[in-house]
């Protein structure tokens, strides 16, 4: 069935990325505006708009399913693409869709619910041999117990939300005497994000690597992988950098753990578009850790060396096409990286930094691709991520990737909030890193510092302030009536009136 | 008259890392690095400010003022500098020196957020490297832990309360 009209349960960079995909395919779109950012870029490029702005409600808007099921069908929208977060990793959101006769763009509901719950998702990869972590067999329901498993198992072991995602509700236990705080934090965590306590252990390996396969399946059973995306510069578990392919593999194990990808999603007959993650250790060794269910942030690094458009591909999935190409068929061409520019202060442990965007500019060349929602005056609210946008390079190597990228680095304008970019900077420059030396500890045991400022930086920062001072004085002490007095002057517009006397 | 005594004032920067800049003539668009005089030039271009040195170009701008505290921004990188006379500088030293014999010492919120939970008591003994409080920022609780030890004097926060960055949280006696 062809879709005509999408509703976009999602906002900023990849509600714009969808549309863009909707635009091509002549599918209109309809996207909500939220009273958080109701000037937001993507409400600009929408056909039609569902107003949520009045709306008093402790749910947030796009969490509340009913409210947006009841929306779609006043809308008479046909389908509904979810984005990434939470809505699409509801399995009751996918069953409500199905009830009202929506199509939802992305897999099953039962899909959903038995990856999404990471007990039953290893359970189903105990059942196909799937390489596992040792853990807990199932929720862990106190301390105590848990405590037992991991000198079971062996510490350092890590907790982690039985219905999470993204890093939250994960803690690392060190040792017996860490478990009671960090199991409370953990489940507590859990509790907030994903309304369920539960939490499960399992071996923590140290020094991973993040691997994880882009998997495509369609309505009539044919599963494909896309090559693997390496993540490992985390922090905090939330991914900073990512890049296809990963230096870590050969042609070999790409094969071999792009089969184990396969065999997991074919065991839940998935189909649209799926992310299998994997750890890979420092002997090659891999083991299953979770399927995500829906489009990831990460992407884009896929599409620029397959060459495919994921979302036109869930889209044709979802109308009931049969994938347009056979695995035989993927070829990976050149290099990707993404880097995440998110609204975070790297000077302050990445504490978000909220406002205003006053002014931005994007780079731009050949091989740079950058997605965003955020453009001039938009907001960066507490209310949602801090992500800026993602500056994404393709390129025939993976040193021709990081050499455009540092230049587009320097020409990433922005005024108003500060942004991971100078992390970026200096990443990209650590040796280790060039080397494709990495893994997930990565941020917290190769980086001594999380950016790079020299001297002349750091007088030019003193002589601004000592200049703006000097100049305030100077107009306090000025004999005249000073009209500008109380008003906002700054050394740039004074230059600009003073050429012009 | 006063105006151009101003001019020819000596400004001292001071940054929050104990780095100090003296500058003369500012307004000149001069400084003087290892005895050579360098051009600074102001730019302003689609709505962002630059400053041009050495043939580079620097995005910059002023985060924050506040009497003669600033906050610049220079390629994306914060910096915090008070400016001084050389009048207000030695009063400023002479201040330092007696604040150094306080005993209590203040821990503030480090980001913006929600605290979730309080650990800790009025008057208890609290270490270095403790948490205090748990604070949610971006759905992500982060332990803050203290950088002091001693006695917890007056706490100024209640738990699912929500703090700005660099709200007092507590009180610590050394």
């Amino acid at each position: 069935m062809k879709i005509t009209k999408l509703l976009i349960a999602n906002r900023g960079e990849i509600a714009v990325r969808i549309i863009k995909t909707a635009n091509k395919l002549g599918i209109k779109t309809c996207c909500i505006k939220t009273s958080h950012e109701p000037k937001a870029h993507y409400l600009s490029l929408a056909d039609e708009i569902i107003d949520f702005t009045d709306i008093v409600s402790d749910v947030p808007e796009f969490l509340d399913v009913d409210r947006i099921i009841e929306a779609a069908v006043a809308h008479k929208v046909d389908a509904i693409h979810p984005g990434y977060g939470f809505l699409a990793e509801s399995p009751y959101f996918a069953q409500r869709c199905d009830d009202e006769g929506i199509t939802f763009v992305g897999p099953s509901a039962d899909a959903i619910y038995k990856m999404g719950n990471k007990t039953i998702a290893k359970q189903i990869a105990t059942k196909h041999k799937v390489p596992l972590l040792q853990g807990s067999h199932g929720n862990v329901s106190n301390f105590d117990e848990a405590i037992q498993i991991a000198d079971k198992i062996g510490y350092p072991v890590i907790l982690k939300a039985a219905s999470g995602g993204g890093g939250r509700g994960m803690r690392i236990v060190e040792k017996a005497s860490q478990m009671e705080k960090m199991f409370k934090l953990a489940s507590n965590e859990a509790e907030k994000a994903f309304n369920d306590p539960s939490v499960f252990i399992e071996k923590y390996v140290r020094n991973p690597r993040h691997i994880e396969f882009q998997i495509f399946g369609d309505k009539q059973g044919n599963i494909i992988h896309l090559g693997e995306r390496e993540c490992s510069i985390q922090r905090k578990h939330q991914k900073l950098i990512e890049e296809c392919p990963s230096p870590a593999l050969s042609p070999e194990l790409r094969e071999e753990m792009g089969a184990e990808a396969i065999s997991i999603a074919d065991a839940v007959g998935y189909y649209s578009a799926g992310t299998v993650e994997f750890l890979l250790d420092e002997d090659k060794k891999f083991y299953f850790m979770e399927m995500n269910t829906r489009i990831q942030v990460e992407h884009p690094v896929t599409e620029e060396v397959t060459g495919l458009d994921l979302i036109e591909m869930q889209i044709k999935v979802a109308e009931g096409d049969s994938l347009p190409i056979k695995q035989e068929d993927v070829q990976l061409n050149g290099w990707a990286m993404e880097l995440r520019i998110n609204a975070e202060d790297v000077q302050a442990g990445f504490s978000p930094s909220l406002g205003v965007v006053h002014k931005v500019i994007y780079p731009t060349g050949p091989g740079i691709r950058v997605d965003t929602g955020m453009y001039d005056d938009s907001v960066i609210s507490p209310n949602f991520d801090s992500m800026v946008a993602k500056l994404i390079v393709h390129a025939d190597t993976r040193e021709e990737v990081i050499k455009t990228l540092k230049n587009a680095l320097n020409s990433f304008w922005i005024r108003g909030v500060k942004t991971t970019v100078p992390f970026h900077k200096y990443v990209l420059s650590h040796k280790k890193f060039m080397k494709g030396d990495i893994n997930t500890s990565f941020i917290e045991k190769e980086l001594d510092a999380f950016y790079e400022t020299d001297q002349d930086e750091i007088m030019l920062a003193a002589f601004l302030a000592s200049y703006d001072f000097a100049k305030e004085l100077e107009n306090e002490s000025a004999d005249d009536v000073n009209f500008e007095k109380g008003k906002e002057i700054n050394p740039w517009v004074l230059n600009k009136r003073l050429k012009s006397l | 008259m006063r105006r151009s005594k101003k001019n020819t004032e000596k400004y001292i920067a001071l940054s929050a890392e104990g780095k100090k800049f003296e500058f003369r003539d500012i307004l000149n668009g001069e400084v003087k690095v290892n005895n050579k005089t360098q051009k600074i030039k102001f730019r302003q271009n689609n709505g962002l400010n630059f400053i041009i040195y050495k043939n580079k170009k620097y995005l910059v701008d002023i985060l924050e003022k506040d009497q003669n505290k600033y906050e610049i921004i220079v390629n994306g990188i914060g910096h915090s500098f008070t400016v001084e006379s050389p009048f207000s500088y030695r009063r400023k030293k002479f201040l330092e020196k007696s604040k150094q014999n306080s005993k209590t010492e203040s821990i503030t919120a480090p980001m913006p957020g929600k605290i979730v939970d309080v650990l800790v008591e009025n008057h208890a003994e609290i270490n270095k490297g403790e948490p205090i409080i748990i604070l949610e920022a971006m759905k992500m609780q982060n332990e803050i832990l203290s950088h002091v030890s001693g006695t917890i004097k007056n706490i100024h926060v209640k738990k699912n309360e929500n703090v700005m960055k660099d709200d007092l949280i507590l009180e610590v006696e050394k």
